[in-house]
């Protein structure tokens, strides 16, 4: 008799314990599943901006080095490898801002500036979404909980890309 | 302004009763017929106190809201089992394409609706509370719900460094909506335009909205404006506001209740000067959004919330908050230039501009498009309860959580 009254209450906190572990698990396969949705919704974005960019290089009386620039970094962000493209994504909203600096590009092409100004805007607010799944992920997955049972399986560490942070701005 | 393009099934959560006043409502009311005029499918879940006056056909009840003293006012909210079962109803017989809860941190309708569901869903979080012990002593509880919402939306960069600190969550900022066309056209009333007239509008009885303030700075402003007339609009009882002041002032103060729209765009174009001369606990202020959408000369003080309306001093002036010399100096100096006021008047209505329900329209739009992407097999994800995909309730009979589709009842 004596022993249930030890074994209830362990059993209890095992359970206990074991949901714990469950709820943990669900809860950061959800976050993961917030960083995916967040990326494809930056990526498909991204993509926009790359072919606008190219758009932009096969319009008559754009200065050809801007041109070639605009060719290239939007070809390396449609294509490349994730690690290069950060830097190609970096390369090209720079070259984008350039090409607001520059020249009269505005006045000769309002609708096509109007688009690439909106995407633009709107690549912040994705990158700002990303950024954020990204990090409240990684705060879950520190934890020595979660690392200790491997409660995030095989799911690899989402991270930031370099282009994410120099393209942040206040919104 | 169309950026998502095809319709959804959205379903809005409101987490105050529906036929009482504030901010939030009035938001979601706009915002669901923006989305209806855009041709997406919209069913707001709300409390409701009087199910018969209802006239919105796109509100579900969900129950009678329970008032709890919250933030200098009454939060009428809903919680518990018979709520979170409505709750549980309303999202199995709709089959949403996507949830957007107001308030989800505040223990209500929609922390529930946000708790109970999983796919794509989007929150708003309104309260930039000062008085912050209150609203997050349940941070531990929240913070794993509200992490579920695939995009957070702050109405200003007060609200949002408040859940940044709190619950270190980031935000997209987007605020509220007005609707800038219906200000264009108010006319002045004349009644409101004898002597120099300065205007406040409010819950006077809360000491927060700071009518006390401005009422200490009356007699020095007087001094400099004999003429001045005080316009007070807004519900509370008048008798004990008037105690705060010296009698001999009381000639030149008029209460004038609860003003309609309509009144309340002509008091805006009547008076010389709008104050706003609120305390605290503000997060947005769409009223001085609505006063530069009319054109009126605004005086506020500089609450992170009214430096963000008003861009800083761009489109109005500020004093210190809480500081009556600083407000009785401000306001005697702008009632001395006319001219100043008058093109602070005039171009006021141009900072209202990206409060348009277009512009703000278009940007919660795009955030409901970044969190509804299309997946690898080319379907779209749809809002589910959380309890139908425990495997328990996978069983044919399966549990409490059953409710028969209905696609004919919004």
């Amino acid at each position: 008799m004596m022993e249930s009254y030890i074994l209830f209450p362990l059993l209890a906190l095992l359970f206990l314990f074991i949901w714990y572990l469950t709820f943990t698990a669900s809860r950061l396969d959800r976050l993961h599943h917030r960083v995916e949705t967040s990326w494809a919704a930056l990526d498909a974005l991204l993509q926009q901006r790359a072919a606008l960019a190219l758009e932009v290089s096969h319009l008559p009386g754009v200065d050809p080095a801007v041109a070639m620039v605009l060719t290239q970094s939007a070809f390396l962000a449609g294509e490349a490898e994730i690690a290069e493209r950060s830097e190609a994504e970096d390369g090209l909203a720079a070259t984008v801002e350039l090409l607001y600096e520059t020249e009269d590009f505005h006045q000769k092409n309002p609708a096509l500036s109007e688009r690439i100004t909106n995407v633009s805007k709107r690549i912040e607010v994705a990158m700002r979404l990303h950024r954020e799944a990204v990090h409240t992920t990684g705060v879950q997955r520190s934890r020595p909980l979660v690392r200790l049972f491997r409660l995030a399986g095989r799911a690899p560490l989402p991270v930031v890309h370099p282009f994410e942070i120099s393209g942040e701005r206040t919104l | 302004m169309v950026t998502l393009n095809r319709k959804l099934n959205i379903g809005l959560v409101s987490p105050y009763g529906w036929d009482a006043p504030g901010g939030v409502q009035v938001h979601i009311r706009d915002l669901a017929h923006l989305l209806i005029r855009e041709g997406h499918r919209v069913s707001v879940l709300a409390p409701v106190e009087d199910e018969d006056a209802l006239r919105d056909e796109f509100v579900v009840p969900a129950g009678r809201p329970i008032p709890i003293p919250y933030n200098g006012a009454v939060a009428r909210v809903l919680f518990g089992p018979v709520a979170a079962s409505r709750v549980r109803q309303w999202i199995s017989q709709n089959d949403f394409d996507l949830l957007h809860i107001h308030e989800p941190a505040i223990p209500s309708l929609g922390l529930l609706a946000c708790s109970l569901s999983d796919g794509p869903m989007v929150g708003t979080f309104h309260v930039a509370a000062e008085r912050i012990r209150i609203a997050f002593a349940i941070v531990p509880i929240v913070e794993p719900i509200i992490e579920r919402l695939r995009a957070r939306i702050a109405v200003s960069e007060v609200a949002r460094s408040t859940l940044l600190t709190h619950v270190d969550t980031d935000a997209v900022v987007i605020p509220n909506g007005i609707d800038l066309a219906s200000f264009a056209d108010a006319s002045p009333r004349l009644e409101w335009q004898l002597g120099k007239t300065i205007g406040f509008i409010g819950r006077f009885a809360e000491k927060r909205k700071g009518l006390s303030l401005l009422f200490e700075a009356v007699p020095a402003i007087v001094d400099r404006h004999p003429d001045l007339r005080i316009l007070i609009a807004g519900p509370g009882e008048s008798e004990e506001a008037l105690e705060w002041i010296d009698p001999s002032l009381h000639s030149r103060i008029t209460f004038l209740g609860m003003l309609s729209d309509e009144e309340k765009r002509q008091f805006f174009k009547s008076v010389d000067l709008y104050i706003a001369p609120n305390t605290g606990g503000e997060s947005f202020g769409i009223i001085l959004a609505e006063a530069m959408a009319t054109g009126a000369a605004i005086l506020a003080s500089d609450l992170p919330a009214f430096r963000f309306v008003l861009d800083d001093g761009r489109w109005g002036r500020h004093f210190r908050t809480g500081d009556w010399m600083d407000l009785a100096r401000k306001a005697s100096e702008l009632l001395d230039d006319p001219k100043t006021l008058e093109e602070m008047a005039a171009k006021s209505h141009q900072g209202a501009e990206r409060f348009d329900w277009p512009v703000v329209g278009r940007q919660i739009l795009d955030v409901y498009d970044f969190i509804t992407p299309k997946s690898e097999n080319g379907e779209y994800e749809k809002v589910r309860l959380v309890a139908d995909s425990r495997p328990w309730n996978r069983f044919p009979l399966g549990g409490l959580n059953r409710f028969e589709k209905n696609d004919g009842r919004v």
